[in-house]
């Protein structure tokens, strides 16, 4: 009994452990995805837009889908006099979306302070902890006004520190960063302007794709679009890594429901002469069949609950060893496994009790 | 006579042994066709992984220094060129087999008939190569850019097309302005030459490529005159996630190994170790991992396969008890039997001796039978969710064979105990 | 010296005496039968003389040797050398011929020899069934099998628990008629048996009841054959 008991729980703790990680893994997996940076782009539909449009479209999303939004916003300046892409934007957001820069020194944080990509610091050999003055000049100070004559414009010029060196093997190590303030601050023009936002957000492709074109319907002055290069491999990525999960669950789960099947099988037939002795008292063969069913039934119920808890438990340590991060409790998980413990708890046992009643009570309590 | 007894519950028992048999089979074919997924997943993942694109970036030595902070002044860097000759050696490094797609591109300006500026890139597409090692790679954008979607017509084709096609695939935002479709043809005014394309394909790649002209190398070349030249190479390989050990070769350089250290990391495949290589192959070159997708993927990968492992354990605890559940049962079935034999005199050794050696005859049949079912449902696995062939992995067999003894063994233990501890008089006089 | 001899046998299983100072010589050559009703310890005693267990207090001298001083695989090596056993449920392993089942008992003995283990089933007169498996055998044949395979290795003393409790009367007369030819050949018979024809036989009848030996009967009139009441 023990032994069956044991070989029950055993199943279904795999069944709710494997379906609890295959439903958790899109979640989970999306989560590491996300390491690819972002999947959604905001640019300006008109001429310009401002971070204030870019908040009213991301608030589109469920704020809890939402990894990180960043608001870039690029400006050419120039450094010992030469022309530089410089870009402000909100460090945080930066950090959220691109998860994969690599910075060597400290992250940009406030005022002051200046990210500067690889191949620019190599450039102006520039190090962690240097001074550099970076020049913006206004627009207008080519032109000549309207008498012809040049307007001399003066350039803004506004002090950083270097606090780290920017590595992506991209495009962004020719630029540097600095905060969206400082970069007004630069300029001194377009309070509040943006470029282009990025927005790394935890959907799928296609629910991405829906949200998108409602914030092209709502929001008038953002344009979004998906960076397919992202969207479209996660897609394909994550569909495969579910498939296999699914089919592990499905293999696992077959043979470990055979082994159930066996072990109730040896049950059985061990208790073959109970059975005789039960038929040779005078019981019908029905009364036994509901009898050593019903037992098996017990045990499936009992075998399915202890499994349904070990295998929260297992999906649990699953989760925070690979994801770490809890998964969530499926209360309906409860009542499947044990309703297919019980199947088939029920199911192996009913072939070798029926056979088990076919027998001859005089053979089975003479011992042969 | 052991033979015999062995022979006697071998072919007249077979249906309790079968059972037996069966369940072993079970656990090991559950076992190796785990164990032959997680250990093919990482490879299997990493492949899928290739369609976020290049995950190097090969550039000319100069132009990595200030190479896009010219073009941003509407110029071309002069010198800075990689020689398109040298594209072959990129499959002769050290790691050659785990790069699986390299393109080059040739970036030039040209000039519409009414006047406006567009990019023209020139690349291979579905390149053909024979390599001297007898292996025969097609590597170009097709894969490469395995995201973008074909709005209109095909891609473009090596392959198919002649000597001097003028094919080209236009993005769908330059389309649109251009006005442009598939069959239509555009004539551009390039630095050296004039060309008219004949438009075969509309992309729509959901990013800034959207706006330029995609051709082949040696028409981009031409409008240029950069014949043979080549501005940057994205190269597709099958990395191992960094550790230790490639951070400190990234940071400090490779001269800062030790010789022990520098050996092991040249003769892995981390990102940096490849470009290290690709450098050493291709003169005056600055070969660099593409963080977005290169740091990405280790972390995909150590997730899937740790996943997998964890599955894995699972399911083999489960296959072992499943076993061990069943040999106890059967094993303790026997204890009238065993009773007999002993009030015949048999020793406990000899009564050991027989229930292992029955037992174990099972097993082998069993777990030979259960590894190859094993190994049948990791090609189903793999067929289905990868489209490819789990390999054989020899690794799996001394795994398996030991873990079906182990767990048999196992499994015997306690009802190998309880039977030596039983007295024959227990059982013989039908109590 | 007798074969076999109980000194101040004691078998006590907490407050139960199921033997209880029991003093019994057994002569080799002798047919001895036990008799009793249930509970009387005529299953204990034929354990302790089948080397299968060992009295609480007392001695039992099996061919001058002291087995309830033996270890446990010492008493298997003397039951293997100098007892054959005879069960009421025949206990046959059931994956393995008639021929098989004998040459078991040769192969735990010494070395199995199929020639010698086919002469056995010849005296029990089975030579034509030796390659059934049990369970194509009648009971009385299963018995027969039995009694070969406790003959096989020539045993001073062939100890028969209820050997005709489960067989008809005609099988019973066929095993009895074994035990007399046994007896002939100078084998030391000890049969326990609740059946007073099968007792009758004997040359000497030993009567237990609570443990204690109550009454000897010597069978003045010994013929090794049963006689009918009827």
């Amino acid at each position: 009994m023990v032994v069956a008991l044991l070989s029950i729980a055993i199943g279904a703790t795999i069944l709710s452990g494997l379906v609890s990680i295959y439903y958790d893994v899109p979640r989970q997996m999306g989560a590491e995805f996300r390491n690819y940076g972002a999947n959604v782009i905001f640019t300006a539909s008109g001429d310009s837009f401002t971070v204030s449009d870019i908040n009213d479209a991301a608030a589109i999303f469920d704020s809890g889908d939402i990894v990180g939004t960043a608001p870039f916003r690029y400006e050419n300046v120039r450094i010992n006099e030469k022309p530089i892409v410089a870009a402000g934007t909100d460090p945080e957001g930066v950090k959220k979306t691109s998860p994969y820069w690599r910075i060597t020194g400290q992250w940009l944080e406030g005022s002051g302070e200046l990210l500067v990509g690889a191949n620019v610091a190599d450039t102006f050999r520039l190090k962690e902890g240097d001074f550099i003055d970076v020049y913006y000049t206004p627009e207008g100070s080519q032109s000549a006004d309207e008498n012809g004559e040049r307007v001399v414009v003066e350039d803004n010029i506004k002090s950083f520190t270097v606090v780290g060196i920017l590595d992506t093997g991209g495009k962004e190590e020719d630029y540097v960063y600095m905060t969206l303030a400082d970069i007004e601050e630069l300029t001194q023009a377009d309070k509040g302007r943006a470029d282009i936002a990025e927005l790394s957000v935890s959907l799928s492709a296609d629910e991405l794709a829906d949200v998108v074109d409602k914030i092209n319907a709502q929001v008038s002055t953002v344009h979004a679009s998906l960076v397919k290069r992202v969207t479209a491999s996660e897609a394909t990525v994550l569909t495969k890594l579910q498939a296999l999960v699914l089919l592990v669950t499905v293999v696992v789960l077959a043979l470990t429901m055979i082994c159930v099947a066996t072990t109730m099988t040896a049950v059985v037939a061990e208790r073959r002469k109970e059975i005789g002795l039960r038929k040779a008292i005078g019981a019908s063969d029905t009364s036994i069949i509901k009898e050593f069913m019903g037992e098996s039934m017990l045990l499936g119920l009992f075998g399915g609950i202890l499994g349904s808890v070990l295998g929260f438990v297992f999906a649990q340590q699953v989760s925070i060893n690979v994801f770490s991060s809890s998964i969530s409790f499926r209360p309906l998980l409860v009542p499947v496994t044990v309703l297919i413990s019980m199947a088939v708890t029920g199911l192996s046992s009913l072939m070798p009790i029926r056979s088990a009643t076919y027998v001859d009570p005089a053979l089975v309590l003479k011992g042969e | 006579m052991f033979l015999r007894m062995i022979r006697g519950t071998l072919f007249r028992q077979w249906k309790k042994m079968i059972m037996i048999a069966f369940t072993i089979a079970l656990g090991a074919s559950l076992a190796s066709a785990m164990l032959s997924v997680m250990l093919d997943v990482g490879d299997k993942v990493n492949q899928e992984l290739k369609t976020y694109g290049a995950n190097i970036m090969v550039v000319p030595k100069e132009a990595s220094v200030i190479g896009d902070l010219y073009e941003l002044e509407g110029e071309e860097n002069a010198s800075a060129y990689l020689k398109e000759e040298d594209l072959g050696k990129i499959k002769t490094i050290f790691w050659a087999f785990n790069i699986v797609d390299f393109a080059p591109f040739t970036n030039v300006t040209g000039q519409t008939a009414d006047g406006s500026e567009i990019d023209i890139v020139g690349s291979w597409y579905s390149h053909h190569m024979e390599l001297p090692t007898g292996e025969q790679l097609d590597a170009g954008m097709e894969s490469l850019r395995s995201w973008w979607e074909l709005k209109e017509g095909s891609w473009l084709n090596e392959q198919t097309a002649s000597q001097n096609d003028n094919g080209a695939m236009i993005g769908v935002t330059l389309a649109q302005r251009l006005g442009l479709g598939v069959g239509d043809t555009l004539h551009i005014k390039g630095k050296a030459n004039e060309l008219d394309f004949k438009i075969v394909g509309i992309y729509d790649a959901g990013g800034e490529e959207d706006q330029k002209l995609f051709t082949y190398l040696h028409n981009a070349q031409a409008l240029s005159s950069l014949d043979g030249r080549i501005n940057s190479i994205e190269v597709s390989a099958i990395t191992t996630p960094d550790n230790e050990l490639a951070e400190l070769a990234t940071k400090n350089g490779p001269s800062s190994l030790t010789v022990s250290q520098y050996e092991k990391w040249y003769c892995t495949a981390y990102a940096s170790s490849i470009c290290w290589q690709i450098q050493e192959a291709i003169p005056d070159c600055v070969a660099s991992p593409v963080r977005q997708v290169a740091d990405s993927e280790g972390a995909i990968l150590e997730k899937t396969q740790l996943l997998m492992i964890l599955i894995t354990i699972l399911s083999l605890i489960g296959a072992a008890l499943g076993i061990c559940n069943l040999v106890t049962a059967t094993v303790m079935e026997r204890s009238q039997e065993i009773g007999l034999m002993k009030a015949i005199g048999a020793q406990n050794g000899s009564i050991s001796l027989l229930v292992l050696t029955e037992i174990f005859i099972t097993a082998i049949i069993g777990g030979v039978a259960g590894f190859f079912a094993g190994f049948g449902f990791a090609q189903i696995i793999g067929h289905s969710v990868f489209g490819s062939a789990i390999e054989f992995r020899v690794m799996v067999v001394p795994i398996v064979a030991v873990l079906v003894v182990v767990v048999t063994l196992i499994g015997c233990i306690p009802a190998i105990r309880m039977l030596l501890g039983l007295r024959p008089t227990e059982v013989l006089h039908g109590k | 010296m007798s074969l076999l001899e109980l000194k101040n046998v004691y078998k006590i299983y907490g407050e139960l005496h199921a033997l209880d100072d029991v003093n019994l010589k057994v002569e080799k050559g002798e047919w001895v039968s036990i008799m009793g009703p249930s509970g009387s310890g005529k299953s204990t005693m034929m354990n302790i003389i089948g080397c299968m267990d060992k009295p609480t207090k007392g001695e039992v001298l099996l061919d001058g040797v002291d087995i309830s001083k033996q270890s446990k695989k010492n008493l298997t090596a003397i039951r293997r050398d100098k007892i054959g056993l005879i069960f009421q449920q025949f206990h046959l392993v059931n994956y393995l011929t008639a021929v098989e089942n004998v040459m078991l008992a040769q192969y735990y003995h010494s070395i199995p020899d199929e020639k010698e283990a086919l002469e056995a089933l010849e005296r029990v007169g089975l030579a034509d069934r030796a390659k059934h498996l049990p369970s194509q055998l009648s009971g009385g044949e299963q018995q027969r099998v039995c009694v070969a395979r406790a003959l096989i290795n020539y045993p001073e003393i062939i100890l028969a628990d209820e050997p005709t409790g489960n067989l008809d009367e005609a099988n019973e007369e066929i095993v009895v008629d074994l035990f007399n030819k046994l007896h002939q050949d100078g084998t030391t018979l000890i049969v326990v048996t609740h059946d007073p024809e099968v007792a009758e036989v004997a040359q000497r009848k030993i009567v237990l009841r609570s443990g204690k030996i109550t009454k000897v009967e010597e069978n003045r009139n010994f013929t090794g054959k049963i006689r009918f009441d009827d």
